[in-house]
C-alpha cells in the first residue's frame, strides 16, 4: 500500500473514531434521555399489577422529579410508558437503588426484580431495599441534606453503614444469588421514614403531590429541599425472604447480631446491661470482631451448626456516673460485662435462628454449606435442615487493648 | 517475506489470547459446567497447549512454511486447496468473536442505545491490519503486553475482594458430562493454537523457542483460569447471565465510591488489544488468500473479507445467540478438525525438500 492510501486510511479511521467515541450514530440522542437514579416498585390497587415510580435526576439547580406509572403488568412496560408519557427515554445505567413497597413483598419479588437481571443496560450492583410504606412515598420524602432522596437513602445503605453493623446492606446481585441458590433465601434492609422537626413552613405540599397522582404517568417534585420539613431514613431493621416472599423481620439488635456473625461488619457499637449492686447498668461497647466462622457438621446423623466468634470489646460509655479511676481504665472491660455481652450475642443469634426456623429463610446459608461440603448428603438432610440442626455458639469476648 | 519475531508470538499468547476468553466464554462455561468451569477450561487449555507443542516441535525440525510443507508433500494445487479451506475457516472463525466484541462495545461503552455503525470503524482498522500482514500482528502483540498486563491486573485486583471462592465447591458437583460439554462447546474460543502453524518459516526458531512459547501460553492460560475463578466466585449461581464478564467483575468495588466506575478506564484499555486480536483470524484469512492467488494485491482480499464480516454483522444484529448456538453446539466439529486434527496431521508432512519443490522455489 503506497503512502497516499495509507494517509487516506488514517484520515478515514480518525473521522470514524471521532464518531465512534461521540456516539453520534446512537439511536437515542443524549439530549432526549433522562437519568433515573432510583426505581420504586409497589403493589397496584389493580389485582396482579404493579405501580412503578422513578426518581429522575435533573440538571443542577432544579429539583429532582418523580414519575409514577400505575397499574403496569411488568417493570419493563412501566419503563416504556415513562417514555410514552414524557417523551424522554429513561436510562437506567445510573440507577443505584431499587425500592420495594412493603405490600409488594407478599408476592415473589423476583417477578418484578428479574427485569433488572434481564437487561444488560441495568447494573445489578444497585442497592435493593424494602420500604415500610410504599416505595413511591419513600422516594418523595425530603432529604434533610438537600440531596436526591435516592442519594440520601443510598448513604444510609452505604458500605460504611454495613461496616458498623447498623444496616444489613444488600445489592441486587447478592439478593439474586441467594434467591437462585439452593437456599432460596435472602435478606433486605427495611427503610423507614422518620419525620424530623419541622422548620418554617412550605415544602411539604410539593412532596406529597406525586403519591396521589392519577393513573398513567404523573410527575412531582421532591428531594433537594432543605427548606420546610425534612425526613431522615432508618434502615436498622432487616426483612427476611424465602423463595422471594417476605417472611420475617429482624429488629435493630438482631440486625446488629446478624451483621457481626455473618456479614462484612468488623467494628460495631452495642449496648449491654448488667446488674451492679442491685441496679441495672447499661454499658455501650465498641466491639471488634477478630474471627467469625460458621461450620456445619453431621454428627451421628444430626446436623450441627456452630457459630464461632472471637471479639474484643472496649467500654465507650455507661449510663451511670463513674469515678475518675474507672474512666481512666475504660479500655478494660470487667469480666461480668464481657460474659453479659457473650450471653446477649448468643440470645440475639438464638432469636434469629428461631425466626429462620419458623420462616424457612436460610439466612446463614446452611443448605449451601451442606451442598458445598457434603454434596452426597444434601438430598438426605436438606429438607429438615433448618429445624433439625443443633445450633452451638462458641462466642468469646475479650478486652480490646 | 512476512516476518514475525518469536518474542511477539510469546506476547500474542500471553497478552492477547486471554482477552478473547473473557467476554461471553465465562458465562457459556458457567451455563454448561457450572461451578466446575475451571475443569472444562483447563481441559481446553491442555488440549490447545498440546497442539502448540506439536507445532513448535515441527518448527524445530523444519525452516519451511506450512505452505511449503504442503507443497512439498502434495504439490502446489493441493497446497492452494488446503490454504483456501483454511482461509474460509479463518473467516468463519472470526465471525462469532466479532459479534461478541461488537455486543461488548455497544453495551458497555455507551449509555444510550448505539447503532451498529458505532462499531463500523473496526473494519477500517482491520483492513489496514490485514494489509500489514504478520508484521502488524507482531506490532500489535508488542503494544498489547503492557496494556493487557496492567488493565487485567487492575480489574482482577478490584474484583478480588468480592470473590467468594467457596462458590467453586463442590468439586465435580456439575458432573463429568457437564464438564465435557463445557469443553466441547468452548472449542470456538480455542483456535489460537492454529496461528503458530501459519507462523512456521516466518520466525526464526532459536534455542528454547518451544519452551518460551509454551510458557507464554501457560501464563495466558493461568490468567484466564484466575479470571474464571474470580468471576464464578463473584456471581455463583447467576454467573450464566453475565455475558460481558470483563466489564462485570470489577464494578461492585467501584460503583459506590466517589470516583465512580474507575474500572471502566481499564476495561477500555483491555478492549484495545482485544480489537487487535480480533483482526488476527481475518489477517490469517488474507494471508491464506494471498498464497492461493499469489499476484493478488492484499487490499482486495482484505476489503472483501471485511465487507463480508460487516454484512454478516448487519444481518446477524439480533441473532447473536442463534449464531453462538450454531457455532458452539452444532459446528464444534469444524473447530475440532481445523484447529486440532489438522495441526497434528501436519506432523506427518514431508519436511525434506523434494526435487519438485526445489524447482518451484527456484522459479519463485
Amino acid at each position: 500500500m503506497n503512502k497516499f492510501w495509507t494517509r487516506i486510511f488514517l484520515i478515514a479511521a480518525a473521522i470514524l473514531l471521532l464518531l465512534f467515541f461521540s456516539n453520534d450514530f446512537g439511536l437515542i440522542n443524549i439530549q432526549q434521555t433522562t437519568v433515573v437514579t432510583a426505581i420504586g416498585i409497589d403493589r397496584s390497587e389493580e389485582e396482579g399489577k404493579i405501580d412503578v415510580s422513578a426518581q429522575i435526576a435533573m440538571p443542577e439547580g432544579k429539583k429532582a422529579s418523580s414519575v409514577l406509572v400505575q397499574g403496569a403488568e411488568t417493570v419493563g412496560e412501566a419503563i416504556a410508558e415513562f417514555n410514552a408519557k414524557t417523551g424522554w427515554y429513561p436510562t437506567l445505567v445510573h440507577c443505584k437503588l431499587v425500592l420495594i413497597g412493603a405490600e409488594a413483598t407478599g408476592e415473589d419479588v423476583f417477578s418484578s426484580l428479574d427485569y433488572f437481571l434481564r437487561s444488560e443496560f441495568v447494573e445489578d450492583s444497585c442497592l435493593v431495599a424494602v420500604c415500610e410504606k410504599t416505595a413511591a412515598e419513600t422516594l418523595q420524602a425530603d432529604s434533610p441534606i438537600g440531596e436526591l432522596t435516592s442519594t440520601a437513602i443510598a448513604k444510609v445503605l452505604s458500605s460504611q453503614a454495613q461496616k458498623t453493623g447498623q444496616v444489613s446492606v444488600c445489592n441486587l446481585r447478592d439478593f439474586a444469588k441467594g434467591y437462585f441458590s439452593v437456599s432460596e433465601s435472602g435478606f433486605l434492609p427495611l427503610v423507614s421514614i422518620k419525620k424530623e422537626a419541622e422548620e418554617a413552613s412550605s415544602g411539604k405540599d410539593s412532596s406529597q403531590s406525586g403519591s396521589d397522582s392519577q393513573s398513567g404517568g404523573s410527575s412531582s417534585q421532591s428531594g433537594g429541599g432543605g427548606q420546610g420539613s425534612s425526613d431522615v431514613f432508618d434502615a436498622s431493621q432487616t426483612v427476611l425472604f424465602y423463595r422471594g416472599k417476605r417472611t420475617e423481620t429482624l429488629d435493630a439488635d438482631e440486625t446488629l447480631a446478624f451483621n457481626l456473625a455473618d456479614t462484612d461488619t468488623d467494628l460495631a457499637y452495642g449496648d449491654v446491661s448488667v446488674y451492679e449492686n442491685g441496679n441495672k447498668v447499661t454499658y455501650n461497647l465498641k466491639i471488634k470482631i477478630g474471627k467469625k466462622a460458621q461450620k456445619l457438621k453431621i454428627e451421628d446423623g444430626v446436623p450441627v451448626f456452630t457459630f464461632q466468634i472471637r471479639a474484643k470489646a472496649q467500654i465507650t460509655d455507661a449510663d451511670r456516673s463513674a469515678d475518675i479511676v474507672e474512666i481512666a481504665k475504660t479500655a478494660i472491660v470487667p469480666e461480668r460485662v464481657l460474659r453479659a455481652a457473650e450471653e446477649k450475642f448468643k440470645a440475639e443469634l438464638d432469636g434469629i435462628m428461631e425466626k429462620t426456623r419458623s420462616s424457612g429463610c436460610d439466612l446463614f446459608r446452611m443448605k449451601q454449606k451442606l451442598y458445598r461440603s457434603r454434596p452426597k448428603d444434601f438430598e438426605t438432610y436438606k429438607d429438615g435442615l433448618l429445624t433439625n440442626a443443633r445450633v452451638l455458639y462458641d462466642i468469646r469476648f475479650d478486652t480490646l487493648r | 517475506m512476512d516476518k514475525i519475531k518469536l518474542r511477539q508470538i510469546c506476547f500474542l499468547f500471553a497478552a492477547m489470547m486471554p482477552l478473547t476468553k473473557l467476554i461471553v466464554y465465562p458465562a457459556m462455561l458457567a451455563y454448561h459446567a457450572k461451578n466446575d468451569l475451571l475443569f472444562s477450561a483447563s481441559a481446553n487449555f491442555l488440549l490447545e497447549g498440546t497442539v502448540i507443542a506439536a507445532v513448535m516441535f515441527l518448527a524445530s525440525r523444519t525452516r519451511l512454511t506450512f505452505y511449503d510443507l504442503l507443497q512439498n508433500t502434495f504439490g502446489t494445487i493441493a497446497a492452494k486447496i488446503v490454504y483456501g479451506a483454511f482461509a474460509l475457516f479463518f473467516l468463519f472463525s472470526a465471525l462469532l468473536p466479532l459479534l461478541e466484541q461488537k455486543g461488548f462495545v455497544l453495551q458497555v461503552f455507551y449509555e444510550n442505545v448505539p447503532s451498529f455503525l458505532s462499531f463500523a470503524p473496526f473494519f477500517a482498522v482491520c483492513v489496514f491490519a490485514c494489509v500489514k500482514g504478520f508484521k502488524g500482528i507482531g506490532r500489535a502483540a508488542d503494544i498489547a503486553l503492557p496494556v493487557t498486563a496492567v488493565s487485567l491486573a487492575v480489574i482482577l485486583l478490584l474484583a478480588f475482594p468480592e470473590a467468594e471462592f467457596s462458590e467453586l465447591l463442590p468439586v465435580g458437583g456439575a458432573g463429568v458430562k457437564n464438564i465435557f460439554t463445557g469443553s466441547l462447546y468452548g472449542l470456538n474460543w480455542f483456535t489460537d493454537c492454529l496461528y503458530p502453524l501459519f507462523f512456521l518459516g516466518h520466525f526464526e526458531y532459536e534455542k528454547h523457542a518451544a519452551k518460551k512459547v509454551l510458557l507464554s501460553y501457560a501464563a495466558g492460560a493461568a490468567a484466564v483460569l484466575l479470571f474464571l475463578a474470580v468471576f464464578y466466585g463473584i456471581f455463583g449461581d447467576i454467573a450464566l447471565r453475565q455475558i460481558n464478564a470483563l466489564a462485570q467483575i470489577s464494578k461492585y468495588t467501584t460503583s459506590f465510591t466517589s470516583l465512580g466506575r474507575i474500572d471502566l478506564l481499564f476495561i477500555f484499555a483491555a478492549a484495545l488489544p482485544l480489537v487487535f486480536y480480533l483482526c488476527v483470524p481475518v489477517q490469517m484469512c488474507v494471508h491464506c488468500v494471498k498464497k492461493v492467488f499469489e499476484k493478488c494485491n492484499p487490499i482486495i482480499p482484505a476489503a472483501i473479507a471485511n465487507a463480508m464480516l460487516l454484512t454478516a454483522g448487519v444481518f446477524l444484529k439480533y441473532s447473536f445467540f442463534e449464531v453462538q448456538i450454531l457455532f458452539t453446539q452444532k459446528l464444534w466439529w469444524v473447530f475440532a478438525f481445523f484447529a486440532y486434527a489438522a495441526p497434528f496431521l501436519c506432523l506427518f508432512l514431508r519436511r525434506k525438500e523434494s526435487g519438485r519443490f526445489e524447482g518451484v522455489k527456484r522459479d519463485e
